[in-house]
């Protein structure tokens, strides 16, 4: 019962440890949050770093190995893997983030609107969402390509956010169903408070938090997302570089045994992906601090 | 009386699925049709090029594409309740008969694989709980979480790349080797690879899930009492916690299907493994309609079913829900 109703008005904060002896950064996820900066700046910084055009085909270098003038080596194709790290990185951020933001926002409007709704309303939304959620998102993304056209850093943002924001919506829904009798969303209709006006200003201050886990974790399954398209060769066009998309040439990296095509782009794309989750994790609230009567 | 208010109960829930895979079917055969693309060209392949205007016009007339979409839709239905689901215009066979020869391989694929998550998670997560904290339970924390980033494809890559190409212990790709196609220790050798990314992908996820349920289980009061009165901490364990949790686990992991589908899925591809995955991969590729069709709406009502299990299970098993099935359905969308 207090878990439910605790969350109207200001979320009861979990008394912080009272020990000095334990450092800031106790249970703050540092290491993740400076391998992040470190991955973000340097392909904010690509051309600095990496200067050349990453789309280079060097075709007397094709899968050369590691070595002093290639520090990740080159692919099949000839371009250098170590600035089409840097270069591809952005792609893949940007529609992380992108499509994280879409999605989120697609995800409160409907859930707040379900939330508010008539029973009836509510139930036919929910009904839709679950029936969203039915279709396989590789196919949901697939079908949506194709309508779509052409793709593009921007159209597969969409795409993602598109697909993605169901489960969160459902929470969204369920907390805007506790909060819309309180007294003060009561009082700010009576006021003439507009849905938009209300959604802002009293209800989306009191969810964020609950959401907040989700937001970053819907950045990093659209980084994920995205990679396994660009993989598949459903994603970005092949002149486009980003992580999934360099993972798109492995088939013919097997053959010749190029463990470094598929290794380095990968481990940038899986550090990235946990430096995210972990810093998700850190957001989510933490529910074992009980002791355990075991 | 308490039968009669079984049957209601079925039949609504009966009502629900019939109607969701109604209006999936609705919106999946309106998108397919307003995909650009040429059908024909996955029917005629190169010949469309060298087709005159009236050919063409002739073939589109042949195939029904010049009807409005409602029309189509109505026709598909139609021959959809007769049990002719279409043709597959890359396959030219008949589409049920397209996704019968595949759906065996498949069904062993995921089907295999979700009750080994079934039970390795449940495992798992009840290893991690039993010693709360411990080293062990850090480990596999941390190493799960880690695991649990990857995505399926890229680990399939490095498994192939390990296992296939470096050490040759495994192959990499399809269900059998050509010419033994009965054998079921080569249908096995095939397996273990994409098994052992479907099965891994997924582990750490409902393993967490299940070692958070049981830790906040042990928080309650009947397990102090059970302790004091004498109970061992397996015992309690075991015996009294493990059912708490049961109900949501099997709700949680009914609504887990689809996610272990769209691994399946995309493993398949990376492997070129003769299932559904390939095939409804090829099929949007190519745009063939009728066999595209039929793929969403059976994974589709395979999804929408378990999501009505699910509700079941959390309105009729576990009596706690009955009232607050709400706050339980939330809570398994946000771990």
């Amino acid at each position: 019962m207090n878990e439910r109703f605790a969350l109207v008005g200001i979320r009861p904060q979990i008394p912080a440890e009272l020990s000095c002896s334990k450092k800031w950064y106790t249970g703050k996820p540092v290491a993740a949050a400076v391998l992040l900066g470190i991955i973000v700046l340097g392909c904010l910084l690509g051309g600095v770093i990496a200067p050349g055009d990453p789309g280079y085909m060097d075709l007397e270098n094709c899968g050369v190995g590691p070595c002093r003038a290639f520090l990740f080596g080159t692919d099949t194709m000839g371009r250098d893997i170590f600035a089409m790290i840097w270069h591809g990185g952005r792609a893949s951020l940007f529609i992380g983030l992108a499509s994280a933001a879409l999605s989120t926002a697609i995800a409160i409007l409907f859930g707040a609107v379900s939330g508010c709704a008539p029973g009836w309303l509510d139930g036919l939304l929910m009904r839709l969402t679950e029936i969203l959620l039915s279709i396989p998102s590789l196919l949901a993304v697939v079908l949506l390509q194709a309508v779509l056209g052409e793709a593009s850093a921007l159209t597969i943002s969409l795409v993602i956010g598109l697909t993605g924001w169901t489960g969160m919506a459902k929470i969204v829904r369920a907390e805007v169903r506790q909060l819309r009798s309180s007294e003060y969303v009561i009082a700010a209709r009576c006021m003439g408070g507009g849905f938009f006006h209300i959604l802002w200003r009293h209800l989306t201050p009191n969810f964020v938090s609950s959401i907040m886990f989700m937001a970053v974790m819907n950045v990093r399954n659209a980084i994920a997302a995205e990679s396994t398209l660009s993989f598949m060769g459903i994603g970005l066009p092949l002149d486009v570089v980003s992580w999934g998309g360099m993972l798109s040439l492995s088939e013919k990296a097997l053959l010749t045994k190029a463990w470094w095509i598929i290794l380095i782009p990968g481990a940038f794309l899986v550090v990235t992906l946990l430096c995210i989750t972990s810093l998700g994790d850190y957001l989510r609230k933490n529910v074992n601090r009980k002791e355990s009567n075991l | 009386m308490r039968q009669h208010s079984l049957i209601m109960y079925g039949g609504k829930k009966l009502l629900t699925f019939i109607l969701s895979v109604f209006i999936l079917s609705v919106t999946v055969f309106y998108v397919a049709r307003l995909a650009p693309g040429d059908p024909l060209v996955s029917y005629y392949g190169d010949r469309v090029e060298k087709m005159s205007p009236e050919e063409r016009f002739l073939a589109e007339e042949k195939l029904g594409l010049h009807d409005p979409i409602h029309v189509q839709y109505v026709r598909w239905l139609s021959n959809a309740a007769r049990g002719e689901l279409g043709v597959s215009f890359k396959y030219k066979m008949d589409a049920a008969e397209v996704v019968a020869g595949r759906a065996g391989n498949t069904l062993l694929l995921g089907g295999v694989g979700f009750a080994l998550l079934f039970v390795l998670s449940l495992l798992l997560g009840t290893l991690c709980a039993w010693r709360e904290d411990s080293l062990m339970d850090r480990v596999i924390c941390r190493v799960g979480t880690a695991a649990s980033c990857i995505p399926e494809f890229w680990l399939s890559l490095v498994l192939i790349l390990v296992f296939s190409v470096a050490l040759r212990w495994l192959p990499s790709s399809g269900a059998y080797s050509i010419g033994r196609e009965g054998g079921a220790a080569d249908r096995i050798v095939h397996l273990i690879l994409p098994m052992t990314v479907v099965v891994g992908s997924h582990l750490w996820y409902y393993a967490y899930m299940v070692r958070n349920r049981i830790l906040e289980e042990t928080r309650a009061d009947y397990v102090l009492l059970a302790r004091s009165k004498g109970l061992t901490r397996s015992a309690v364990l075991f015996r009294h916690c493990l059912r708490g949790v049961m109900p949501s686990y099997l709700s949680l992991m009914a609504v887990s299907v689809p996610h272990v589908l769209g691994g399946t899925y995309i493993v398949e591809t990376v492997f070129s493994y003769p299932g559904l995955g390939t095939l409804s991969y090829e099929s949007a590729r190519y745009k063939d309609y009728d066999l595209l069709m039929l793929l969403c709406i059976l994974s589709g009502a395979l999804v929408i079913l378990c999501s009505i299990i699910a509700q079941v299970i959390n309105e009729k098993i576990d009596p706690r829900l009955r009232s607050g099935g709400e706050a339980e359905s939330r809570e398994v969308t946000e771990l």
